[in-house]
């Protein structure tokens, strides 16, 4: 049962702590509102005595709070004209991320069957194949505060925290039998190509098998400017943070376009192989987003940088929640905008996150008193010194590490 | 500076119809657009009359879309369904018309766009029993729409629009409940203070189109049979009938069980120790025999709160509207 409650037009949760007056208190303001005759006059003046009383709950022992919500309502008088300007009791509203409320489920126990030189088998019917595995940079990355109210770290972590969905992009072949010869070729060529650059943790071909390139205690480059945050924390540049999973695809882009963009085959090994992950890391599934979510060109200042999987990605088929809703933090947090192309691109579920977001930039603004230009140039200054601070850290961090080889 | 009352409006955006509340004088003027609309393909004959005749219509290159009130009676002409802006309380996301719809339909009830200041306070549904559908979506672009009017926004529980509109005796405490097309919404305010608030999916839609699905008639032909004098007496000759009845019936009890669920789920409502009204309106309300027969559910459920009475609501087309003026008004 979903129940709600709050001043009208709010959306809180239900208060379980919520009581009626006591019943003196009620006889009172009954009274006394009983006695206005105009309909609205009465409903402002019994808003006006709760929410009169309902400042000071919280914070007091039960004997005081009714003494008090008895003061209150007894010194609150029936409104005249002159009550014009008292403004009742004023909560800022603040857009909700769908589901955020909700527990987040477990994801299910996976667990590594067998090992060979060449591929690992896991519980859930997952196979990786590892004879292409490369080690790279270590994985260290610094977590901020989802507010990012400063440019400090709040810590640092060393495991993968989320994953980033990818598309290759690459060449295709029809994906039919007789093209078997061409699909193959262009799979190896494909991996090769992954495996020369590093550039991502694991790839999906099109026949459904899962190939580690990089190790996940390394870094991979596969998400380079891009910023997300959930739960508190704050990532930004995720090549050091999240993992990345590409599939062998080219991604069609907005709503009006038909046709899945990769096979079933490849679904289910990007089901499993997310079960697994989510499994070993505990990644919260709020964090498994698509490139084009968490991508962004700094210096114009907008998100959709790389536009692949904009649309049509089948996060409910993978087990995960639609995560294209959820406001992108780099509009709100960093006050990015988005040109027409990305717009055009981007499916109706990722356009109402972009339209969240930009509501609640716009609540931020004005609870910061400032337009809502001025208070964007504001949040975008406060990136990039976070990333010139970033820059500089890693600067010296390879410094020492040339310093002691 | 307080608005004077000319300067603020009431909006029940239901999935049905969307009505704007003004005061007026003494008392308050409503308008009312159906939720819907229909495209037919462009001719300029056709456009003439729709012209002549002060349909409210627009021209989409090949096509016209005639909108609201008048869409129904088109649609039913030319035997095609009309198509939804709203679906279940919300907007409708299978609707790729549906924003620039709702936006014809609110110019269309509004009125001339309005000087600075002026303010509307629009209604939205609960959240749905047993889900969390997202209602911010929904929300956020109505708020969006009204913004670019140039009004000053707030937004209100429909059910609590309810008690607003109709529970000013009982010092704005009792049960609300708006029987609308996509949905139910029923809200419990204490003095004015909302306790809880819910809605269930089985709306005028749900009648519709179950009645339809069992009868092989159109969903806009059965609507047009239900709002054609039907009652729920208990005697039914037409199996169209029959089947209305039946899903009254369902849709009422969901309600009935939406209410036991809530108060069973809270600790808080049973200690009103008092007896409370309840009302009922919305459009889905309106055949004769609807309240006595909701009462008789309510009474064989035993509700842990006792009804001082169940009533219709004064006007139940507009009490949501109204109750969302009152509420604008008095902020």
């Amino acid at each position: 049962m979903n129940q709600r409650i709050g001043r009208p037009g709010e959306e809180r949760s239900f208060d379980l702590a919520w009581r009626p007056p006591r019943r003196i208190v009620e006889q009172i303001v009954g009274w006394r509102a009983r006695q206005i005759s105009d309909p609205v006059e009465r409903l402002r003046y019994l808003q006006r005595s709760a929410s009169g009383a309902s400042k000071h709950r919280h914070s007091l022992g039960w004997r005081r709070r009714t003494a008090i919500f008895l003061l209150g309502f007894l010194l609150i008088p029936p409104p005249t004209a002159s009550d014009a300007n008292i403004s009742p009791l004023r909560i800022r509203e603040t857009v909700p991320v769908p589901g955020e409320a909700s527990a987040e489920p477990e994801p299910p126990p996976v667990w590594l069957v067998e090992r060979t030189p060449d591929y690992e088998v896991y519980s859930n019917g997952l196979r990786i194949e590892t004879r292409f595995t490369v080690s790279y940079q270590p994985r260290k990355y610094p977590i901020y505060s989802e507010d990012w109210s400063q440019i400090e770290p709040i810590g640092w972590g060393a495991e993968p925290v989320g994953i980033v969905y990818h598309s290759t992009e690459s060449d295709q072949a029809p994906f039919e039998e007789e093209q078997n010869r061409k699909l193959k070729y262009l799979g190896e060529a494909l991996l090769r190509y992954v495996r020369q650059h590093k550039s991502y943790h694991y790839v999906i071909d099109r026949f459904g098998r899962i190939f580690r390139i990089v190790d996940e205690g390394s870094s991979a480059n596969h998400a380079g400017y891009s910023v997300w945050a959930s739960g508190g924390r704050a990532f930004v540049n995720l090549n050091r943070s999240f993992l990345g999973i590409a599939l062998e695809a080219q991604t069609q882009h907005g709503d009006e376009v038909q046709g899945p963009a990769i096979t079933p085959a490849q679904v289910h090994a990007a089901r499993v192989l997310t079960e697994m992950l989510r499994s070993r890391y505990r990644i919260s599934a709020r964090n498994c987003v698509t490139h084009a979510q968490v991508s962004v060109s700094p210096s114009a200042a907008r998100i959709g940088y790389h536009t692949d999987w904009a649309s049509d990605f089948p996060f409910d088929e993978l087990g995960l929640p639609d995560n294209y809703a959820v406001p992108p933090p780099s509009l709100y947090g960093f006050g990015f905008g988005y040109d027409s192309l990305f717009e055009k691109v981007a499916g109706v579920s990722l356009r109402n996150g972009l339209q969240l977001a930009e509501e609640r930039l716009r609540q931020d603004a004005s609870a910061s008193g400032l337009a809502v230009p001025a208070y964007r140039a504001r949040l975008q200054q406060r990136y990039r010194r976070l990333i010139a601070a970033l820059n500089a850290e890693s600067a010296l961090e390879e410094n020492d590490d040339e310093k002691h080889d | 500076m307080r608005n004077t009352t000319k300067e603020v409006i009431g909006l029940d955006i239901g999935t049905s119809r969307i009505v704007a509340a003004r005061r007026e004088n003494d008392g308050y003027g409503f308008e009312a657009q159906l939720n819907a609309f229909v495209t037919i393909p462009y001719s300029r004959i056709t456009e003439n009359v729709l012209t002549k005749e002060s349909v409210p219509h627009c021209v989409n290159g090949a096509e016209i879309t005639v909108f609201g009130n008048e869409a129904a009676r088109i649609a039913d002409l030319l035997n095609v369904e009309t198509r939804r802006p709203m679906t279940r309380g919300v907007l409708n996301p299978g609707e790729p018309q549906s924003l620039a719809q709702i936006r014809r339909l609110l110019t269309s009830v509004l009125g001339e766009a309005p000087k600075q200041g002026h303010k509307v306070c629009f209604t939205v549904p609960a959240p749905g029993v047993g889900s969390e559908e997202n209602i911010t979506y929904h929300e956020t672009m109505i708020r969006q729409i009204l913004r670019d009017f140039g009004y000053e926004v707030r937004s209100l529980n429909e059910g609590l629009a309810v008690i607003y509109g109709e529970l000013e005796d009982s010092n704005y405490t009792g049960v609300g409940i708006s029987f609308g097309g996509g949905l139910c919404n029923v809200a419990l305010a204490y003095m004015s203070v909302p306790v809880l608030s819910f809605s269930t999916p089985k709306g005028g839609d749900f009648i519709d189109s179950s009645a339809a699905a069992v009868t092989g008639e159109l969903a806009n032909r059965v609507r047009l049979v239900k709002e054609d004098g039907f009652s729920l007496n208990g005697h039914y000759s037409e199996k169209i009938h029959q089947a209305l009845s039946v899903y009254y019936d369902d849709m009422m009890q969901s309600v009935v069980n939406g209410l036991k669920e809530a108060f069973e789920a809270s600790r808080n409502v049973p200690k009103l120790g008092k007896k409370i009204p309840l009302v009922l309106s919305g459009g889905s309300a309106l055949p004769a025999g609807f309240r006595d027969r909701f009462e008789k559910l309510i009474q064989e459920a035993s509700l842990p709160v006792q009804f001082s009475e169940i009533r219709l609501a004064s006007d139940p087309l507009y009490a949501t509207a109204k109750g969302a003026l009152v509420a604008a008004l008095a902020d």
